[in-house]
């Protein structure tokens, strides 16, 4: 129709740049995190507190200051010198037991796709799954109707359970079902198992946390590290790496050949599993909970760039954060579970730590994602963001709650 | 910029040249599914209406709502000559798996609003046994995890 003017304008007409796109697809990516975290805290604070629920949810927004820190005040009270040594030591052991045992799980995941054994991760990562959104599912609901006296019948309870945990299974699993209900099954995965894992004491949450992150800066960009060995094989391959991932849907979606290209990706998706709570249980818990935890998925396996070239089809799964055949940015489960773990753990002190971290947590993200930028491969996702988020945790936590304290008290500020 | 003009991928309606991520088009429907371009082709829509239309026989009744809102765009529009061939078998899958889901949700909701407002006056003492958090005390089931 009007030649003389698309011709004119190369830019708005047949391509579009990055900064069209770049704050959509950033949005797509920081919001489920947002949500997981959100999740994560209302989870935290209205089942650990004797609060019902609409005052859990407005004490979230008003100052922090006017709820008294009751957890850290039991805190300090539990705490003597001597059992803080105690504390840290036994912490230091469990995170370095779970450190290792993904580590061996890591490498075992990448000797079965070498072997090219798909199937059985598939079905192992289904079962998993399952297991998650039902057992700790259950769990979790039961600790909700307990705490707020919900008056459910265990025969409307079993088949919503049933119902909703049967149907995340194939949503996170069968490749033609609606992405909304993909990504939103995926964040409840997220948010169960991170709600689990703050359950561990305190001093081990956070041991564990900073050996992860560790352990994926390690994994991944180390050349013998077991992720990066998972992408290379895959890339080789031209193969998807089974693993649960987050895929935020593609900014400008085209029919035709971008069509397959999605379906490709979605076919071959698959899940890996680390099963990292196994050691974090064998210090603390009993048997029952090891049984239970083998299943444990904590996924941390995320996609791999090879942007641009729509051709290519390639969906390499790797730790961190990466880009999809289509530009759409994947983001590891691994990484919602472990930063809504941070924030979770911050909920548990007062609600300043949870600001303070999240922001910290969110510009980790963006850092990592401008790194993606740069140098194109799959990168690391919780180095940066963890490491951020337990200084400003540290950091409000020692300096930030006093000031704002004496600023509220003496009606300065706030 | 010639490659605007051209003629469009076969399977897009001549309409969606226009909005080519659209939908739906002068009428008739250009994806099946509420995922667009992004989600499945008429063939393998058909194929998946059908298996979650019996899988929701297996007590999943959440498959039959899933059918309905993943396809979406098949059951809010009519059936129009320039449509696919498999629009009215779909149509029909999710058309019944609606009808299933609504009844089902009517008997659920029915039930389970019986069980909390009528509570103690309709069932007894039965009541206390029965309600969830009580029976989880009972059988320990939060001490599991």
């Amino acid at each position: 129709m009007d030649d003389g003017s698309t011709d004119s304008d190369p830019v708005t007409a047949g391509e579009s740049s990055i900064l069209d796109t770049l704050g959509e697809d950033v949005i797509r990516i920081v919001s489920p995190v947002s949500l997981c975290m959100l999740l994560v805290v209302l989870l935290v604070s209205s089942l650990s507190s004797t609060n019902d629920l609409s005052s859990s949810v407005s004490s979230l927004f008003l100052s922090s200051t006017t709820t008294p820190t009751s957890f850290s005040s039991l805190n300090l009270l539990l705490l003597g010198s001597d059992s803080t040594w105690e504390e840290i030591k036994s912490a230091l052991v469990t995170a370095l037991s779970f450190v290792v045992v993904v580590t061996l799980l890591t490498f075992l995941l990448v000797l079965l796709f070498y072997f090219r054994c798909t199937n059985f991760l598939r079905i192992y990562m289904g079962i998993s799954s399952l297991f998650v959104l039902s057992f700790l599912g259950g769990f979790i609901f039961l600790l909700l109707i307990s705490h707020f006296k919900i008056p459910i019948d265990p025969f409307t309870f079993a088949i919503l359970l049933f119902n909703l945990s049967v149907v995340g299974v194939f949503a996170v699993f069968m490749p033609k079902f609606p992405i909304s209900m993909n990504q939103g099954y995926l964040v409840a995965i997220g948010v169960l198992t991170a709600y689990w894992f703050t359950m561990l004491p305190e001093w081990t949450t956070w041991a564990l946390l900073i050996a992860m992150s560790l352990y994926d800066l390690a994994a991944v960009l180390l050349p013998i590290g077991p992720l990066r060995l998972l992408v290379e094989l895959a890339m080789s391959r031209n193969e998807e790496i089974p693993a649960l991932v987050y895929e935020a849907r593609p900014v400008d979606p085209q029919p035709g050949d971008r069509v397959r290209v999605w379906r490709e990706r979605t076919d071959v998706r698959i899940e890996a599993t680390e099963n990292s709570t196994n050691s974090a249980n064998v210090q603390t818990v009993q048997e029952t909970r090891l049984a239970v935890s083998e299943e444990i998925t904590a996924p941390l396996i995320e996609a791999f760039p090879q942007t641009g070239d729509r051709h290519l089809g390639t969906e390499e799964v790797e730790d961190g954060i990466g880009l999809g055949s289509s530009g759409a940015i994947k983001l590891g489960l691994g990484d919602f579970i472990f930063y809504s773990v941070l924030v979770g753990r911050a909920a548990m002190y007062d609600y300043m730590t949870v600001y303070a971290c999240y922001l910290a947590i969110m510009a980790g993200l963006g850092v990592t994602l401008l790194l993606l930028a740069v140098y194109r491969k799959a990168l690391p996702a919780l180095p940066v963001s963890i490491m951020l988020g337990v200084v400003f945790y540290l950091l409000t936590r020692v300096l930030l709650e006093v000031f704002v304290v004496q600023c509220s008290s003496n009606l300065l500020m706030f | 910029m010639e490659g605007r003009d051209d003629q469009p991928t076969a399977d897009v309606e001549s309409g969606a040249r226009l909005r080519p991520s659209a939908v739906r088009s002068r009428g008739a429907v250009t994806w099946p599914s509420v995922d667009g371009p992004l989600g499945v082709s008429w063939e393998e829509a058909e194929t998946s209406a059908r298996r979650f239309f019996f899988w929701g026989f297996a007590f999943l009744p959440l498959l039959w709502a899933v059918n309905c809102f993943y396809f979406w765009p098949v059951l809010v529009s009519k059936a129009s000559p320039s449509s696919s061939p498999h629009f009215n078998r779909i149509r029909s899958y999710v058309v019944w798996s609606s009808i299933g889901f609504v009844i089902f949700a009517v008997l659920l909701t029915a039930w389970a609003l019986t069980f909390a407002i009528g509570g103690e006056h309709l069932f007894g003492p039965m009541w206390k046994d029965l309600v969830m958090y009580n029976l989880a005390d009972k059988l320990q089931l939060t001490g599991l995890m």
